[in-house]
């Protein structure tokens, strides 16, 4: 009885523990910019591929994406007027700026088409 | 006195053909220039009748491309296959000008001009409106086909030999309209020179043979001096009759080429010269080894002659003549009055003296400077104003002299 309360308890222990290493493994982007997206009609990879279209260059994509999350507004949104009207501007981020450029450059690496196209 | 062609006019041919020379290398850069920026012109414009042709076909090609781009863009990162064409390549940069992928054959691409050609490939960029995988700037290239290029490279030289020709002809019309009034001048002078020459003959032949048969012994010292006198004047005359003569008559008779004892004949003229050198107070002092040249006999002592004649002509009073023979040259140098060192170049030019005080026609160093051409010697000058001058005559050791 003893020794079976002694399992139950370890795996408990490691259940924890590995849950919150997988936790504490995820990346700034997979933390805050997925969760919320994940929920979206509109995915990440067709936001991207929306900016790439609209600001052609890293810098440019980078510069325009880290304004309007910081600034949402109509009048630079990307996104249709539908959309705009279905589920309105975002709220402004709340991520600092080294945050912020840090999930940017993970966001622009993952979808990069240089590494891609064949 | 008409004005006739004579072949005395031939020893001026030197300045004119320098003269011809000059203007026709001045003539022919201005015609290569204007041929060259005619060129240039046709050959431009040859390249934009190219780039017109291509244009259209590039154009359709890149549209092609868009659209290719588009449903890749569309379908990415599904789809990531780069769209190629056997008739094209092409390669595509963002905003930035950041290569995003490219299968140009030459990578160096220019994102200033909309077509151009590179290494024998054509090149065209297309500025894209929707940035479609992140591209603004589309390149398609294609390989070039030479033709144009071939026939337009033919056409310039063709065109430009022919212009060149044409032009050469006129620049040939205009040379000799320029210098017709030259040459009448010349061929009036010489002219005139040769009609003289033929009155002179007999006078100065009779007074140097009588001053040479009167008894100076029975004179008295007044009458000596100015029969002294007659006879340098006499001989001064008879030299430059025997310049004229030459130059007129003689120097296109046939050469009779001989072997000729040159310490003879330098001393032979210099004892002729001496009391014209006398009347100067100037002294001669030889240096001569025995020496012999193969040469006509006339020519030779005109060349000993004037060298010998300029240099009393050219002397200071109670100067000196220094002249020196040895096998292979002999050098006549003076303690005169030099000549300027740009000058020295043109004292072999007809009707050029030294000097306007002192007579004469200019005509003596002309004909050595003839005969010295003729015989391929080779003449030396070297002058130091108001210090004298120095003539050298280079010549080929003569077989006689090796006994």
């Amino acid at each position: 009885m003893i020794s079976k309360m002694i399992l139950m308890i370890f795996l408990s222990l490691s259940l924890m523990a590995k849950e919150k290493m997988a936790k504490k493994e995820k990346n700034i982007y997979e933390l805050r910019c997925i969760p919320c997206h994940q929920h979206r009609p509109y995915s990440l990879k067709k936001v991207y591929m929306l900016y790439l279209k609209t600001f052609s260059g890293e810098t440019t994509f980078k510069a325009s994406l880290k304004a309007f999350l910081k600034k949402p507004m109509e009048e630079t949104s990307v996104m249709t007027d539908q959309w705009i009207d279905n589920f309105s501007v975002k709220n402004p981020t709340i991520l600092s700026d080294e945050e912020l450029d840090e999930a940017l450059d993970i966001y622009w690496n993952l979808y990069d088409v240089r590494n891609k196209l064949q | 006195m008409s004005v006739s062609k004579n072949k005395g006019t031939n020893l001026l041919r030197s300045s004119e053909k320098s003269s011809l020379r000059r203007f026709l290398v001045l003539y022919f850069i201005l015609v290569v220039m204007i041929l060259s920026l005619l060129g240039t012109f046709y050959y431009q414009s040859q390249e934009k009748l190219m780039f017109s042709n291509q244009r259209t076909v590039l154009s359709n090609y890149a549209n092609e491309q868009v659209h290719l781009l588009r449903r890749l863009h569309r379908d990415f990162p599904k789809k990531t296959k780069y769209p190629r064409h056997t008739e094209f390549r092409s390669a595509i940069y963002d905003i930035e000008r950041v290569k995003i992928f490219s299968t140009l054959k030459n990578p160096a691409v220019n994102f200033d001009k909309e077509v151009y050609r590179t290494n024998n490939m054509i090149q065209f960029v297309k500025y894209l409106d929707d940035y479609y995988l992140g591209a603004k700037y589309l390149f398609v290239e294609i390989d070039e086909n030479q033709d144009w290029y071939g026939e337009t490279i033919r056409d310039i030289a063709i065109l430009g030999l022919f212009t060149l020709a044409v032009l050469a002809i006129f620049g040939l019309f205009f040379v000799n309209l320029f210098l017709r009034p030259m040459k009448n001048s010349m061929m009036l002078l010489d002219d005139f020179i040769k009609d003289t020459t033929h009155e002179l003959n007999t006078p100065i032949s009779a007074i140097l043979a009588n001053v040479e048969m009167m008894d100076h012994d029975l004179m008295i010292e007044k009458n000596r001096k100015k029969l002294g006198r007659i006879n340098i004047a006499a001989k001064t005359v008879s030299h430059l009759y025997q310049d004229l003569t030459y130059l007129t008559l003689d120097h296109n008779r046939r050469s009779k080429d001989e072997w000729i004892d040159l310490k003879k004949l330098f001393e032979d003229r210099v004892e002729y010269f001496a009391i014209l050198a006398s009347s100067k107070k100037i002294e001669f002092e030889l240096d001569l080894n025995y020496s012999t040249i193969f040469i006509d006999a006339i020519k030779i002592a005109r060349v000993v002659d004037n060298l010998i004649s300029n240099a009393i002509k050219y002397n200071k009073r109670a100067g000196t003549i220094n002249i020196t023979l040895r096998s292979n040259h002999f050098i006549v140098k003076d303690s005169g009055i030099g000549i300027e060192t740009d000058k020295v170049n043109d004292i072999f030019e007809r009707y050029t003296r030294f000097n306007s005080s002192e007579g004469g026609f200019g005509i003596g160093l002309n004909i050595v400077k003839s005969i010295i051409e003729e015989y391929q010697l080779k003449i030396d000058v070297q002058s130091i104003l108001g210090e004298g001058t120095s003539i050298r005559v280079d010549f080929e050791k003569g077989a006689v002299d090796d006994k």
